[in-house]
């Protein structure tokens, strides 16, 4: 028990500490930043669009000091304007931290906010909750761990070959990340072929099966040249990314089946076959309702900001969704293609595997 | 995609049966919430208000239409909605320091031709979009870890509560791993071609952690981890309260 609190209060303590340290780590940039200390409102008017949106326009004269490059200590004053609806611009608060940069001789202006102190800060969070309670931190922190670097590799290679290997990159990290992933979960054991197993054959069989039928369709209506960013080339992105969705979600399914079979098995070990696949689907189904909606949280909340751009810029509800949420929507039905699939498949695979297990 | 919806419904049909019926109608419900709950804040609805009694109502469905058992359903719920607030308190001033409302730099090209000035207040929104990402990993768990621990209660009535919190955590601990394997993969999914836009931007390290759409990634998934990893102590005091009383009552 002693120990445990020690632990936390070492926790803490780093959190803390790491926090401070890139709160005040300037002096490790080129770029000048500005530390906040004063602002005030110079300025308010109101503004109407053409769509009868009503918005202010407010200038704030912002006061702080420099914190590093040789003019350090330097005090700086500079006038921000912002919308007050903040879409792309910034209302600046005092105690902030900025990166400013010259333009046309000793004139600044305010560029974007210093935020890696915030990122440190919600880490740490969640390190200091995960050591208050009795969790298996080691195994976490490391799944974490190796999926982090191998995501880095994935995308390394990836600007190295200029995407032009996104789709198989995507497959091969796919398929690496589902086997770390069961392996430190499940350990090297069987459980975990017959949970890899199940997740490659019901994923490959859910995007075959729909790339096939969004042929068939011509594609026509989806608007892949949506796709964040604009990378290239658009159905390989949008293939990829439905890959690494729906592959955590499909993880934790043929988990759950597959381990709930085995445990029957070890319960009744004369049990038939059938009765496993049949049990493995009754379990199944109480899974795919939750675990779609999951993804369908996920696909709407990311989308947002653009939804409510569209939609107070005049646009009907219904161009907004298909300019906005075709893409995602496409994404997510494919992704539940995959996770209906996963029941029958993993209950197949798991039932032969277990049935045939001496007990 | 009309293809698509076709081959899903008749897939769900045939491997869920007639609960897939059902499950369809909690999906359209929650469509039309999300829906309901866009048109709204377009309309100058107070966006955190608004998003509170959408987000109630997605719980309600998600929870009450997923699960037959009464017990579990009720835990679930009470555990889901407390999370939510926790997430709630917890993303405030996370977001009002991190100021990452709004779009980004990278954005840029898909904002020409608009208005910006929209009158929709984008560091509400930021919060509400957390909010509405972590309401599916949270009902999902709080609904697994219930059912964990009450077949576990059922079983043996007996238990005292620092036995049913040890009993919520080795449940817990593979849920949460699940959960967090969920979150990170979707972080990939969204954050690949963020990286590789970046990159051909030519973004240093201290560009890319101080950038404001990477640190709305992190910050979402870090929030939503921080859900799951409290749904585990809020769900086993829930449940071995419930416990006590059932024992009270003999």
């Amino acid at each position: 028990m002693k120990t445990r609190r020690f632990q936390v209060l070492l926790a803490i303590l780093l959190v803390i500490v790491a926090t401070a340290v890139t709160y005040f780590d300037a002096f490790m940039y080129k770029q000048p930043i500005m530390q906040v200390e004063q602002v005030s409102q110079i300025s308010k008017t109101k503004s109407t669009d053409e769509y009868k949106n009503t918005d202010y326009s407010i200038v704030q004269k912002v006061q702080g000091k420099l914190l590093n490059t040789k003019d350090k200590g330097k005090k700086i004053t500079i006038n921000n304007t912002y919308y007050q609806s903040q879409l792309t611009d910034e209302k600046y608060k005092p105690l902030e931290q900025v990166f400013i940069s010259k333009s046309n001789g000793s004139h600044y202006i305010i560029q974007s906010t210093k935020r890696d102190a915030v990122v440190v800060f919600a880490i740490g969070l969640v390190i200091i909750l995960l050591f208050c309670m009795k969790f298996a931190r080691g195994k976490l922190l490391s799944s974490v761990g190796v999926n982090l670097i191998i995501f880095y590799i994935f995308m390394q290679i990836l600007i190295k070959s200029k995407n032009a290997l996104l789709v198989p990159m995507t497959i091969l990290t796919a398929v690496i990340i589902a086997a770390v992933a069961l392996i430190i979960i499940l350990g090297p054991s069987q459980d975990a072929l017959m949970a890899f197993l199940s997740t490659l054959i019901a994923t490959t069989v859910a995007l075959s099966l729909s790339v096939l039928l969004l042929k068939l369709s011509n594609d026509s209506s989806i608007h892949f040249e949506m796709t964040e960013y604009d990378l290239q080339p658009y159905f390989g992105v949008f293939i990829s990314q439905v890959i690494f969705s729906v592959l955590g979600v499909i993880l934790d399914e043929t988990m759950d089946i597959s381990s709930s079979l085995i445990e029957m098995k070890s319960e009744v070990p004369d049990v038939k076959v059938g009765a496993l696949f049949k049990s493995g689907i009754a379990i199944g189904r109480e899974l795919v309702g939750p675990l779609i909606n999951i993804l369908l949280f996920i696909v709407i909340a990311e989308n947002l900001n653009l939804v409510m751009l569209y939609l107070t810029n005049g646009n009907s509800v219904g161009y907004t969704l298909d300019m906005t949420l075709s893409l995602g929507v496409t994404q997510l039905l494919i992704s539940a293609i995959g996770i209906v699939l996963t029941v029958p498949v993993t209950s197949y695979i798991a039932s032969r595997m277990v049935a045939r297990r001496a007990s | 995609m009309l293809y698509l919806l076709i081959a899903f419904v008749i897939l769900l049909l045939l491997v869920t049966g007639t609960r897939g019926l059902s499950l369809l109608l909690g999906l359209g419900i929650n469509v039309i919430a999300v829906i309901a709950l866009l048109i709204l804040i377009a309309d100058g609805f107070n966006v955190l208000i608004t998003t509170a009694i959408i987000a109630v109502i997605i719980l309600v469905v998600a929870i009450y239409m997923n699960v037959e058992n009464s017990s579990t359903a009720n835990i679930s719920f009470k555990t889901s909605l407390m999370i939510t607030f926790v997430i709630l308190l917890i993303t405030m001033p996370l977001l009002y320091w991190a100021s990452t409302q709004g779009m980004g730099v990278e954005d840029q090209e898909e904002l020409e031709g608009f208005s910006l000035a929209a009158g929709v207040s984008f560091p509400q929104l930021a919060i509400a979009t957390i909010i509405i990402n972590s309401l599916g990993v949270i009902s999902e768990t709080s609904v697994a870890i219930t059912s964990g621990l009450n077949e576990i209660v059922l079983n043996k009535p007996t238990l005292t509560s620092k036995e049913i919190y040890g009993d919520g955590f080795s449940v817990g601990n593979k849920i949460l791993s699940t959960q967090t394997n969920t979150l990170l993969f979707n972080f990939f999914a969204t954050t690949f071609p963020l990286f590789f836009l970046m990159n051909s931007i030519h973004f240093n390290f201290g560009d890319i952690i101080n950038d404001k759409i990477f640190v709305t990634e992190v910050l979402t998934t870090v929030i939503c981890t921080i859900g799951v990893i409290l749904t585990v102590p809020i769900t086993a005091w829930l449940v071995s309260r419930e416990n006590q009383k059932k024992s009270a009552a003999k």
